[in-house]
């Protein structure tokens, strides 16, 4: 399985982003890391900028987004301000691109944002607001016990929240299927997955760098 | 009037703020003390959640960030433990890593397990809040060891929105 989309997804939004648009903003961090300004860690995205694309089709503007520590694309697509996402990296908060406007969050720790998101979404569902959440993870953190909880919550009390679930096969360096153990994977048929190749390390940009 | 009493009070005062939810395990359903504390609240304010003790955290915090004030509620300090990476890592945190964009308020109830009628045991009566205050940046902890200052306690933190972890001790009950 390389790809997973539900049929329920359609698109809503024509997301205004380019392929190349996102690649040249992961560029420009990377030289401005490069370069010694910025003191901290960086997690770039690459590989997946049309399949995201895609995926940010299928949320409304006023949904709110919850990423990881790998979450400039996530931003970007979501409508956060270049400049003002660029502006948040060189101040040290690329592990945790906020915007109360874009109703966009994240966390630096492995599974953090998702019962946070779960919270919101139980909120829509209480106020009755139309909107929901979508909750990015990566393979290893849809292992662990926290989305076990937060998807069985969700999907018992029927709550407006999409579970994303993007497999580059490494969690750090680590391989996810070899370290927990199993060779084939099946995700609940309401989840959306792909498998994509991350072209930067985990953290940083692969070369020594002199701050 | 009785320690319970003052927290009974104190539980229907905030509980007029209709954004204010009551969430963890026995605030709808008898159990605990908890359900005790919360008798005088509307059950349309009570969310009962099975345990999950890090996800509740989380969850109150998500519903904080969409204009609930929720009180997030634990029978027993050993059992709040699991919800620290949500309390430590992120609620206490938040406002500093999002730059300000949000500023969740959440009320944290930790009750400390009794020891007088029926010793429980070391991981049911345990006290953590020194070692927690180390932990927190942001969050201001208040030890309700005083039954005259649980409603004046409660009110002022709804007044100045400010996360606050409450202790109160099941012993005074």
């Amino acid at each position: 399985m390389k790809i997973q989309i539900p049929k329920k997804f359609q698109s809503v939004n024509k997301v205004k982003l380019s392929e190349k648009e996102l690649i040249n903003f992961e560029k420009i961090i990377y030289n401005l890391y490069q370069s010694g300004k910025i003191k901290f860690p960086i997690h770039l995205s690459s590989g997946n900028e049309k399949i995201l694309i895609k995926i940010f089709s299928y949320i409304k503007k006023n949904d709110w987004v919850f990423s990881s520590w790998r979450n400039h694309y996530h931003a970007l697509l979501h409508g956060l301000d270049p400049k003002k996402l660029k502006h948040q990296i060189l101040n040290g908060k690329s592990m945790y691109i906020s915007s109360k406007k874009n109703k966009f969050s994240s966390s630096s720790i492995a599974g953090g944002s998702l019962p946070i998101a779960l919270g919101v979404a139980k909120s829509i569902k209480l106020k009755k607001q139309k909107n929901k959440v979508w909750v990015f993870v990566g393979d290893m953190t849809s292992e662990m016990g926290i989305f076990n909880e937060v998807y069985k919550y969700a999907r018992y009390n029927n709550l407006p929240i999409e579970f994303v679930v993007e497999d580059n096969g490494l969690s750090v360096n680590t391989n996810t299927k070899k370290a927990w153990g199993f060779k084939k994977k099946e995700y609940f048929k309401d989840i959306i997955y792909y498998k994509y190749k991350l072209k930067y390390p985990h953290h940083g940009i692969g070369k020594w760098v002199s701050f | 009037m009785t320690y319970l009493r003052n927290i009974q009070n104190a539980m229907t005062d905030i509980s007029k703020n209709k954004s204010v939810l009551f969430l963890g395990q026995s605030v709808k359903v008898p159990g605990n003390l908890l359900y005790k504390s919360l008798i005088n609240v509307k059950n349309s304010q009570k969310i009962e959640l099975p345990i999950i003790e890090e996800t509740q955290m989380g969850m109150a915090l998500g519903l904080s960030l969409n204009g609930f004030i929720p009180v997030s509620c634990y029978p027993r300090f050993d059992f709040f433990l699991l919800a620290l990476n949500q309390f430590v890592n992120h609620l206490d945190k938040f406002e500093d890593i999002s730059s300000g964009e949000f500023k969740p308020f959440v009320l944290t109830r930790v009750l400390v397990g009794s020891k007088k009628t029926i010793d429980a045991g070391p991981q049911h009566t345990q006290d953590y809040s020194i070692a927690l205050k180390f932990m927190l940046k942001n969050t201001k902890i208040i030890k309700l060891k005083n039954k005259n200052q649980i409603i004046k306690s409660y009110k002022n933190a709804l007044k100045e929105k400010k996360s606050t972890l409450f202790i109160e001790y099941s012993d005074k009950y």
